[in-house]
């Protein structure tokens, strides 16, 4: 999971996957800002179903691979208990 | 480590010291940039009834005369009426011309307002465009998340209920391009008069539109020359009151003008008050530690590096609209 949302990211931004290390803060580094945070958005419900609340836009869910791939594990496993 | 040479952090850092000074100097350049590099006669100004047209529009008939400066009224379906109300006091106080030009059917033609109604729909199905207002908000909760901003559409229906619903991108960037049209058939506008007079257009951008990419590139960013693009918010205000701009103005808060429902540019854009802001983002293009800034603006230290943050990031995302075309691929 953390390779999908990783090569997103960086066909997304025209960057290196290599580069994109799970901590690496992707919009601190200034790798993704508004317009890449609405496309993972759109990318983590295409791909994984997941669907985004209001309130889960923060950076404890967004701030990297590693934060996202554990906010997709969390709300998948939500749905399917 | 800070300039030993560097004014201490305080609220009065922004106020101008010799107004008159000020003045003269923006005045002493635009007849230079205007008169002796472009060879122009004179300006034509597009006038909202906004603080900064106004202003800009007073250093130019300081700096050109009365006579020189055109005031273009470009009013279209979705602008307040204040605004021409405003803008015509405005032209009287400083004794221009003006001539008013309604953009509608242009925008129309574009399918300005149909290519945007269409990505609100697609959002908010219950929203009629023939009855309902919309806007584009930011939360104002949302600098402190640490993640940049993402945009809300409000539709206000006709029985004053509301309804606000996040943009998915797609639906966000249609509502944007579309809404552009307005800034661009301006800008196409003042051209016309500009060059049908010989004149420069004379650009209202302050500095932290310009700095933090609130305008359209190509749009209200495109001008020959922006005598307060590098005016805080709260210094374009000292120059009204000085200048003699109309209370009315001077009081008004600033909107958008372009959605149809009333938007500040607060809510759709800088997420804190103009004071404050004027303060803080000095504080950080200066580098000043964010401690001192904390103690003086009555933040934590915390917030102030959340806030400096976030200017650093849109600084950077808006480059690309600061940025001419990039031509020089080959050759020397």
């Amino acid at each position: 999971m953390k390779d999908k949302i990783r090569n997103f990211i960086a066909e997304t931004t025209f960057t290196e996957p290599e580069l994109i290390k799970d901590e690496t803060m992707i919009f601190d580094e200034g790798i993704f800002d508004s317009m890449g945070l609405l496309s993972l958005i759109n990318f983590l419900e295409e791909e994984f179903g997941v669907i985004t609340d209001d309130t889960e836009l923060i950076e404890e869910n967004f701030g990297n691979v590693e934060r996202i791939a554990a906010f997709v594990e969390r709300k998948k496993a939500a749905v399917a208990s | 480590m800070k300039d030993a040479k560097k004014t201490a952090f305080s609220r009065h850092v922004l106020k101008l010291k010799n107004i008159d000074e000020v003045i003269d100097n923006i005045c002493t350049q635009l007849k230079e940039d205007v008169g002796k590099r472009f060879r122009r006669k004179g300006g034509v100004v597009g006038i909202s009834g906004g603080i900064d047209s106004s202003v800009t529009l007073a250093l130019a008939v300081k700096a050109f005369g009365a006579d020189k400066v055109l005031g273009v009224l470009l009013p279209e379906n979705d602008s307040s009426p204040d605004s021409k109300e405003f803008a015509l006091k405005l032209a009287e106080k400083f004794g221009i011309r003006t001539v008013e030009e309604n953009i509608s059917g242009a925008l129309d033609g574009f399918g300005c307002y149909r290519r945007r109604d269409e990505a609100v729909k697609r959002v908010v199905s219950e929203y009629d465009p023939a009855v309902d207002k919309m806007k584009i908000v930011i939360p104002e909760d949302i600098i402190k998340r640490n993640l940049p901003p993402v945009h809300y559409v409000t539709v206000v229906f006709q029985d004053g209920s509301e309804k606000t619903v996040r943009l998915p991108m797609n639906e966000y960037l249609q509502i944007v391009a579309a809404s552009n049209f307005k800034q661009r058939s301006r800008m196409s506008m003042l051209y016309y008069h500009a060059e049908a007079l010989h004149y420069c257009v004379i650009g209202t951008p302050n500095k932290h539109e310009v700095q933090q990419g609130f305008f359209v590139k190509y749009g209200d960013g495109a001008a020959d020359v922006m005598p307060i693009g590098n005016l805080y918010k709260t210094q374009v205000y000292e120059l009204a009151e000085y200048m003699g701009v109309p209370k009315e103005i001077i009081e008004r808060t600033p909107t958008t003008d372009t959605y149809s429902a009333e938007q500040t540019q607060e809510e759709f854009f800088y997420q804190m008050p103009f004071g404050e802001m004027d303060l803080l983002w000095y504080g950080w293009e200066n580098g000043y530690p964010p401690e001192e800034v904390a103690t003086v603006m009555g933040l934590t230290e915390e917030d102030v590096m959340r806030i400096f943050k976030n200017f650093e990031r849109k600084k950077q995302t808006t480059e690309y609209l600061r940025t001419p075309p990039v031509h020089g691929y080959y050759g020397v």
